[in-house]
């Protein structure tokens, strides 16, 4: 008897081989992970070391992207930071008080928000393309391709993707676009970095960044722990972090260096590279079918 | 012998230009007065060039580095602008009224005007703040905060520190959204100076040290005998340290930095003791009375070395260059010599000129010795 579960992975396995194996010739290749990006893609560093949680961004954003908001004197209420909040459906960032020991004049914030990946599980995951990596570097997302299976949200290494449960017509992925709009195509920065006050935030070219950070940290090395966060991360990421103690201590995820779809694609990829996998698995059914109809004819030799 | 000759020529060359370099880049200082420039600076490259590899074409000059001041020249907190109104970037907030003088005067306390003007060009001009940072992010060096960044940075941080504070509204009044609204009466922060701090003569603190736990400190001996300047220890202090009334726990005193830049060389017992400390008295802990000739002469007038005190680093002929027989009247150091002395030269008693050591009586009597034996009579100086 064949249990629900391993039906499931059989035919799971069967429909991922089927499915792999149709664009097998094509998909085989994508085992160039971020060549495709523009050298001078560009990105966001945050400088937390700069950041003094004013909520400044948030309040932008939500004026940006057409989010629920409230008057510009509410990011004033510190009481948000007394329970853990993370983006959602409503809100593409949000600050994140990670040190509420050290007082008001001390305390230590984090802005959270989508990271930009350079080589972003949530794209690799993603069915029907509806989440693209531009090679000028935003993720972005198109709710006209989306049907709704949020593997995106399950693939983040950052867990951002949200989804509107609550709009049940048209439910989208909500995340921050990197205000696709008006920075693609307006030329402007992020509503996000052209509000924060103290410009804790710096928009530019990714590789421009990379160079401020290490500037910052290389000239004020008692101010700053020595990593910039997405430099590296899983594969790297757009938005670049700088703060001034490890990552581990600020709430933030601790991420290997390699991108997830480096080796699940890999894998998948692989196994399929040159119709190896097809040809295998025709080849095994072939042979099986035929010591199938060897025996039968065996069987019906011996009736007669 | 021409590679020998070439090698000359380009080295030679070299030298001409870099010294050319100097001459143009500093008119001002092509004679350095002694008096007036500061002690050069170490520099990195990248204090002033934001690359790697500077060229004459593209020499990527970084206008105003933050990470390390460059500030020239000696400047007092009355020399700015009594206000100065920030407006160039009204559009959701009303113009911030910026008292300059209360806030330079804060200043002078713990660190002077380069505390907010982390750079002015070498003649001493202090430049305004919109002078490097344009209100636009500066799209060349992108690190470099614009004006928005540069202001909210330069306040942001004392206004959390000692206002237990984010908000906007301590500085900004919120705009309705119309045009930036007029400047209101600011005549009540013209000319308004932090109040003189009064502080506590003598402070005794409790300390963890078993064997000694008590620290006399006097603060009135050490800015009025020995001259110090509140912005020697308090350099860097925040306006917390004064104005805070939070709860928080109490700014941890660094003794390591503060007292021992000067008592290096003490003991732990010259500060900690097991009961209170009086005043420090030169007459009791020395044996030589101030008064009334020297009381009020900074120490290093006598101990020119700050290190040590111990004994006089400057002989009191580097200041009194015209003691001479006749000219000096011995009465002033609270001794008048007897008839027999009074005509001597003072290198008789005193060897090499040097008045802090005891004077020598056995070259000439046998059986005496000072201070047991006087050559004169003692006087009220």
């Amino acid at each position: 008897m064949v249990s629900r579960r391993d039906f499931l992975k059989i035919t799971g396995t069967a429909a991922t081989t089927a499915a792999a194996g149709l664009v097998s010739v094509d998909a085989a290749l994508g085992a160039d992970h971020g060549k495709h990006l523009d050298p001078d893609r560009v990105g966001v560093l945050t400088d937390l070391t700069i950041c003094i949680g004013c909520r400044r961004c948030e309040w932008a954003c939500a004026e940006q992207n057409g989010l629920p908001h409230g008057d510009l004197s509410q990011c004033d209420d510190a009481s948000v930071f007394e329970h853990m909040r993370r983006p959602d459906a409503e809100s593409f960032t949000v600050v994140i008080l990670y040190d509420a020991t050290a007082g008001t004049e001390n305390s230590k914030f984090v802005k959270v928000q989508c990271m930009h990946c350079e080589d972003p599980a949530c794209v690799s995951a993603c069915i029907v393309g509806a989440l693209e990596k531009d090679p000028r570097g935003p993720v972005t997302y198109d709710a006209w391709e989306c049907i709704g299976c949020r593997y995106c949200m399950v693939a983040c290494p950052f867990q951002i993707p949200a989804y509107e449960y609550h709009n049940k017509l048209t439910p989208k992925v909500m995340k921050c676009t990197l205000c696709f709009e008006r920075t693609m195509e307006e030329g402007r920065r992020p509503a996000c970095v052209d509000m924060c006050p103290p410009e804790a935030l710096v928009y530019g070219k990714r590789s421009e960044l990379l160079e401020i950070a290490r500037n910052r940290i290389r000239n004020d090395p008692g101010r700053y722990h020595n990593h910039i966060y997405g430099e590296h991360e899983v594969g790297g990421t757009s938005w670049l972090m700088i703060g001034d103690r490890p990552i581990e201590e600020m709430d933030l995820p601790v991420l290997p260096e390699q991108a997830p779809p480096v080796i699940t694609e890999t894998i998948q990829h692989g196994i399929f590279k040159g119709f190896t996998g097809p040809v295998m698995l025709f080849g095994l059914l072939s042979v099986l079918m035929k010591s199938a109809g060897d025996r039968r004819k065996e069987k019906e030799d011996d009736h007669v | 012998m021409r590679k020998l000759f070439l090698i000359t020529l380009v080295l030679g060359s070299f030298a001409g230009t870099a010294w050319a370099v100097d001459q143009l880049a500093d008119p001002h200082h092509a004679q350095p007065n002694a008096q007036d420039v500061q002690e050069p600076r170490k520099m990195d490259c990248r204090d002033c060039h934001s690359c790697d590899h500077p060229t004459g074409e593209d020499p990527c000059l970084a206008a105003c580095p933050r990470h390390s001041s460059h500030f020239y020249g000696d400047h007092q907190a009355d020399e700015g602008p009594d206000i100065v109104i920030i407006d160039q970037l009204a559009n959701l907030y009303k113009p911030v009224i910026f008292s300059h003088k209360l806030h330079a005067s804060m200043s002078n306390m713990v660190g002077g005007c380069e505390n907010c003007h982390h750079y002015s060009e070498r003649s001493g001009v202090i430049p305004p703040c919109r002078e490097c940072h344009d209100p636009d992010s500066n799209e060349v060096n992108l690190g470099q905060p614009a004006l928005k960044g540069a202001y909210h940075r330069q306040c942001i941080n004392c206004h959390r520190d000692w206002g237990h504070e984010n908000a906007c509204g301590f500085c900004h009044e919120q705009s309705d959204g119309s045009a930036a609204a007029a400047v209101v009466d600011s005549t009540d922060i013209i000319g308004i100076l932090h109040p003189m701090i009064t502080a506590t003569p003598t402070y005794v603190y409790e300390t963890t040290y078993e064997d000694a736990p008590l620290v006399t400190f006097h603060h009135e001996d050490h800015v009025e005998m020995f001259g110090q300047a509140c912005v020697d220890c308090h350099r860097g202090d925040s306006c917390k340290r004064c104005h805070d009334t939070g709860t928080h726990e109490r700014v941890k005193f660094d003794h390591v930095t503060t007292c021992n830049s000067c008592h290096m060389e003490r003991d732990c017992n010259f500060c900690h003791s097991t009961t209170t400390q009086p005043r420090f008295e030169h007459a009791a802990a020395t044996g030589w009375d101030l008064a009334p000739y020297h009381t009020g002469k900074d120490c290093s007038v006598c101990h020119g070395n700050p290190d040590s005190f111990r004994t006089p680093s400057h002989t009191c002929t580097d200041c009194h260059i015209h003691w001479e027989v006749g000219s000096f009247n011995h009465r002033v150091t609270g001794l008048e010599l007897s008839e027999n002395h009074v005509d001597l030269d003072c290198d008789n008693c005193h060897a090499d000129m040097n008045m802090s050591k005891p004077p020598v009586c056995t070259d000439c009597h046998d059986d005496m010795s000072f201070p047991s034996d006087e050559p004169g009579d003692r006087v009220r100086r």
